[in-house]
């Protein structure tokens, strides 16, 4: 799933910006190779202009000056384990991969503000850009002790950890920043009770996100040979530093950096260590790590050189330039990734609302009446999502296709009410009506819809210039006071 | 009486190619309820005027808001059959013109002078009002428009809504949803509970619950899913009501079918 879908046309939200894509483009990636010739290549086909909008105003469940990212142009790449082997996802991952995406599974301030697992975890990846005041020190970050979520958990200090991406979490236990819990299914659980308030998961239901959360997987690196070690794509700097990585330290001959970041094994050893960042923390893989900034258990670093710095200075390492320099290259030559973004469109939308929609045909077939919830809940939404992608006459600034905007637009909604049909015939336990229903939901979804949006697609918002154009009207109406103005708003 | 001249509203709304539908007659009716919201939009928008013309930013944006609640409660009916009124005086998201336009200089930060784009809106308001004597209300569009304010309704306004500068999302969303039990109420509901006790009952319990679920004290309160599922599902019921009155199943986009 690329979004938890909720905003609407109404969403605050920041973009993956030119800039910041720039950065990772240039940082993670080398032109000619795997995800760099991509990259850039998505790089040169955006407009110019960052885009941001802070949740503004004190009226929404979140604070004010709130980020959730969920208008990225570009989204995180999803590999799940499944695909990668060719296999059709199962039932259970589908269900956790719906239930994950669904604010309906945490409690009552998170399931209000639209919030999900995959807000934080956007298709498995870590959103970089989240920050809610408050709970974040910087993006990237959230306290998941503090008081918002669920005011029992607060433990009255403000201690935000770096949002983890959940790429190969399966190969990382233990689990949590310092590692405190040992299985996944537990840590799991302790997000949607402990963190969020959420209602006691089913066992069935924990089962499906654990097993969900267990396919994402790493993303393929074309560096990266076997046993970890770079191969023979690698340039001469990223070979001295894989040498300086595997080299003892200097001043404490039983320690080096494979020592814990162990190439053979995901560049992690399970274990929790020292290295003068305040505590005991578990080893972070090294994995696709350039799209896993800021670094450190509390996000303190936005970059490999300030990480490589830190070691230096912690351990007395006597690192020269050139060494400091081949060392960065290392990490992001084994942190790369092959596509490790996808632009936002109506293909990759669908590709989750095929998923899903498979789901909730097996959800009816089986008469499991969570399921079938879960499913048209999160279908709902995404689909809703997508309606305000295609603007109506309101938004003046796009201009062109509105009769085929409507067009689609009506699709669409023809579709959301189908699943509330059958999310009807369900809870009145008529299942024979419910799949009646699911077969004109399908056909309108993917004979009807789904052909008027990619007609229609160059007409809506997933087209970057009408996105840019949409979005510098909203930059300029959304300017707020910097006193807030209390004397004739309406109390909310 | 009355029984009996609903029952005969029923019978004709029931019966296939009846002519002239009765539910002509209950548009009608709506038609001075629509005057009247437009009226209140329309008297706002002068008052807005006023106050911008004395320096008064308090009075204007009290103004703003009174405009306002007339306004959402309409909406029944702008989208569907004056979309380039619409578009004049509710562009979003727009900082130039119409209501969101002024919203921006009176409660952002910009501090522009909203006079010119309050001038607009006061014409094209009073050029809606005028229209609204005249103007064919024909009852599949009113039904439509029911279910398409209900459908928008349903989306999420957890990060501050439409009205964010001004903080009265959730005012519209009341109005909105006011809006739409009006226009149920004085044009189908009758012919419905003639045709159908049991469908009408269930339409009006779902317009009853959709103005409980904004019927809270902030936004945040709102609960979005539950208000999602429930204007879902007046809008299936409305799909279902739509042919026991001789109305096809309503467009949830204007011009879209």
């Amino acid at each position: 799933m690329h979004g938890p879908g909720r905003r609407l046309g109404l969403c605050n939200c920041v973009h993956e910006t030119m800039t910041d894509y720039a950065k990772r483009a240039t940082a993670g990636f080398r032109p000619c190779i795997g995800g760099a010739a991509t990259a850039l290549a998505l790089l040169l086909a955006l407009p110019h202009g960052a885009t941001s909008f802070p949740i503004d105003g004190d009226q929404g469940v979140l604070p004010a000056g709130s980020e959730l990212n969920e208008d990225a142009v570009y989204v995180p790449h999803e590999l799940l384990h499944s695909e990668y082997r060719g296999d059709r996802t199962s039932y259970v991952v589908a269900l956790g991969n719906v239930a994950f995406n669904s604010p309906s599974i945490l409690g009552d301030v998170a399931r209000r503000a639209g919030i999900s697992c995959g807000t934080c975890h956007i298709g498995g990846a870590a959103n970089a850009k989240l920050f809610v005041p408050g709970l974040s020190t910087r993006p990237g970050t959230f306290d998941t002790s503090g008081p918002l979520f669920n005011p029992k958990g607060d433990n009255h200090v403000f201690d935000p950890v770096r949002i983890p991406s959940l790429r190969g979490v399966r190969y990382l236990a233990p689990y949590g920043h310092d590692g405190r819990i040992a299985s996944l299914r537990e840590f799991v659980r302790n997000v949607i009770v402990g963190e969020f308030a959420g209602p006691e998961p089913s066992p069935a239901l924990l089962d499906a996100v654990t097993a969900y959360v267990q396919e994402i997987d790493f993303l393929p690196n074309p560096r990266l040979g076997a046993r970890g070690r770079l191969n023979e794509r690698a340039s001469e700097s990223e070979r001295r530093g894989e040498a300086l990585f595997a080299k003892p330290f200097p001043h404490d001959p039983d320690l080096s950096c494979a020592g814990c970041h162990q190439p053979s094994g995901a560049f992690v050893d399970h274990r929790q260590h020292d290295v003068g960042s305040g505590g005991l923390y578990k080893t972070p893989t090294l994995l696709n790590a350039d799209f896993n900034a800021p670094y450190f258990h509390d996000g303190r670093y936005d970059s490999f050189e300030q990480v490589v710095d830190h070691f230096d200075r912690t351990y007395e390492l006597g690192l020269s330039p050139q060494d400091r320099a081949d060392l960065v290259a290392y990490l992001r030559a084994i942190g790369d990734a092959r596509q490790p973004y996808d632009a936002d469109s109506v293909v990759t939308r669908f590709k989750d609302i095929e998923n899903f929609s498979l789901l909730l045909a097996q959800a009816i077939e089986a008469h499991d009446r969570d399921a079938i919830d879960l499913a048209v809940d999160t279908l709902g939404n995404e689909l809703r999502d997508i309606i305000e992608r295609f603007p109506d006459h309101r938004d003046t600034a796009v201009t062109d296709g509105l009769a085929e905007r409507r067009m689609a637009r009506a699709a669409v909604k023809d579709v959301v009410i189908s699943l509330r049909r059958i999310a009807l015939a369900a809870s009145a336990a008529d299942f024979a009506a419910a799949a009646a229903e699911y077969k004109t939901y399908y056909g309108l979804t993917f004979d009807k819809a789904q052909p008027l949006l990619r007609g229609t697609e160059r007409w809506s918002l997933f087209n970057a210039p009408l996105r840019e154009a949409h979005d510098a009207e909203r930059r300029k109406m959304m300017r707020v006071p910097a006193q807030p103005q209390k004397s004739a708003g309406a109390p909310q | 009486m009355k029984a009996i001249f609903l029952g005969i509203i029923a019978v004709l709304a029931l019966a296939p190619n009846a002519g002239a539908s009765p539910l002509t007659a209950t548009a009608e009716s709506y038609r001075h309820h629509l005057g009247d919201d437009i009226g209140q939009a329309l008297a706002g928008a002068r008052m807005l005027r006023e106050r911008l013309a004395a320096n008064d930013l308090d009075g204007a944006r009290r103004a703003w808001i009174a405009a306002r609640a007339g306004w959402e409660r309409s909406e029944v009916f702008t989208s569907g059959f004056v979309p380039e009124l619409d578009e004049q005086i509710d562009a979003w998201p727009n900082a130039s013109h119409g209501f969101h336009g002024i919203e921006a200089s009176l409660f952002g930060a910009s501090g522009t002078d909203a006079g010119a784009e309050t001038e607009a809106l006061v014409a094209h308001l009073a050029d809606l009002h005028a229209q609204i004597a005249r103007i064919e209300l024909a009852p599949q569009r009113l039904l439509n428009g029911i279910a398409r304010l209900a459908f928008e309704v349903g989306g999420n306004k957890a990060d501050g809504g439409e009205s964010r500068l001004s903080g009265t999302s959730l005012d519209d969303m009341r109005s909105n949803a006011d809006g739409i039990a009006l226009a149920w109420r004085v044009i189908f509901a009758d012919a419905v509970e003639a045709g159908d006790p049991k469908l009408a009952a269930a339409v009006r319990a779902a317009v009853a619950r959709l103005q409980d679920d904004v019927k809270v004290a902030r936004l945040r309160d709102v609960d979005g899913e539950k208000l999602r599922a429930d204007t879902e599902e007046l809008v299936a019921l409305l799909e279902m009501a739509a042919p026991k009155i001789g109305l096809s199943k309503p467009a949830l986009e204007e011009g879209a079918r």
